[in-house]
């Protein structure tokens, strides 16, 4: 039983990285949603502030660990090149490069013209909206439960630098089921 | 009206905005690099600064989203640093930048965008 390096950094940016993520991202929106004067006492609060602060600096840094070895470690396998003289129109001959792999058949060509496409540049989205987002809690710390716009804004954020990750999970997911790099 | 309890919101306006920035950075980029083949070469800073390898034109869209996030962040929080704004005016223009990121990249439209501009060309 053994991996390879490659198979390593796509478990580390797909795998443990996501869940990271997922996780973060569930507890920093319970925490948020429920983070209001009249459903806390303040030892409630002095309780709670702690464990939203550390979820949205994990889910911010995951993120950007996520992207940065999705494009510098993994991304460069995905889009590697076959030597002169390989035949570009034979998926056979493609297994070792992914990407050319899925261009090399129209049953497969939209994986990587439209997943891969979106998720590459869709992904960068989500550490910086989780970042504006972890900067805020560390801001106001307790006194967001008392900024009502502010925790719905943050709200929104969250979500949105969810929906950018799970658009890039997802399609990650589809393909490397596709096409994996390892 | 700032609540008197609490720090002033002007920091986190900056930073809701910086992050729209950022994201309307990344897809103008892609879109630039659909329709130019010039500026997609300038993007490979893989090839052309040594910022990682084999990464193509998504290096320099990401490191550049990247420096607009931080950069526009640093000049905004210098802006409003202890000041009380209006925030739903920011928040209304962090959101539209931020839906302009995730719009121009989304396939459909950059391919789109950068078809009309190559058809005029």
């Amino acid at each position: 039983m053994e991996l390879t390096n490659r198979e390593f950094w796509a478990v580390i940016h797909g795998l443990v990285l996501g869940t990271l993520f997922l996780l973060a991202f569930a507890g920093g929106l319970a925490g948020l949603w429920s983070l209001r004067e009249r459903y806390l006492t303040a030892e409630g609060l002095q309780e709670r502030s702690p464990r939203l602060l550390i979820g949205t600096w994990v889910m911010a840094i995951v993120a950007w660990l996520t992207v940065l070895t999705g494009t510098f470690i993994v991304y460069p396998w995905y889009r590697a090149t076959p030597p002169e003289g390989v035949d570009l129109k034979d998926p056979a001959a493609l297994v070792d490069f992914p990407r050319l792999y899925l261009l090399a058949s129209d049953s497969t060509a939209e994986w990587h013209k439209f997943g891969m496409e979106w998720k590459e540049h869709v992904a960068w989205l989500a550490p910086i909206l989780a970042t504006a987002v972890a900067f805020t809690v560390s801001y106001y710390g307790m006194q967001l439960a008392r900024r009502g716009e502010i925790r719905r804004a943050l709200l929104v954020f969250f979500t949105l630098a969810f929906v950018a990750a799970g658009v890039a999970g997802l399609f990650g997911a589809f393909i490397t089921k596709a096409a994996p790099v390892a | 009206m700032q609540d008197v309890q609490t720090k002033p919101n002007g920091p986190v306006a900056a930073v809701f905005v910086a992050a729209g920035i950022g994201s309307t950075v990344m897809g103008l980029l892609v879109v630039l690099a659909e329709i130019s083949k010039d500026i997609s070469n300038f993007l490979k800073f893989d090839a052309n600064f040594g910022i990682g390898s084999g990464v193509g034109p998504l290096s320099g869209k990401a490191l550049l989203a990247t420096i607009a996030f931080f950069g526009s962040w640093i000049v905004l929080h210098y802006v409003n640093r202890g000041k009380e704004v209006d925030f739903n005016k920011w928040l209304t223009a962090a959101l539209v930048l931020v839906l302009v990121g995730f719009g121009l990249t989304f396939p459909p439209i950059f391919e789109a965008i950068a078809g009309i501009f190559k058809s005029e060309g």
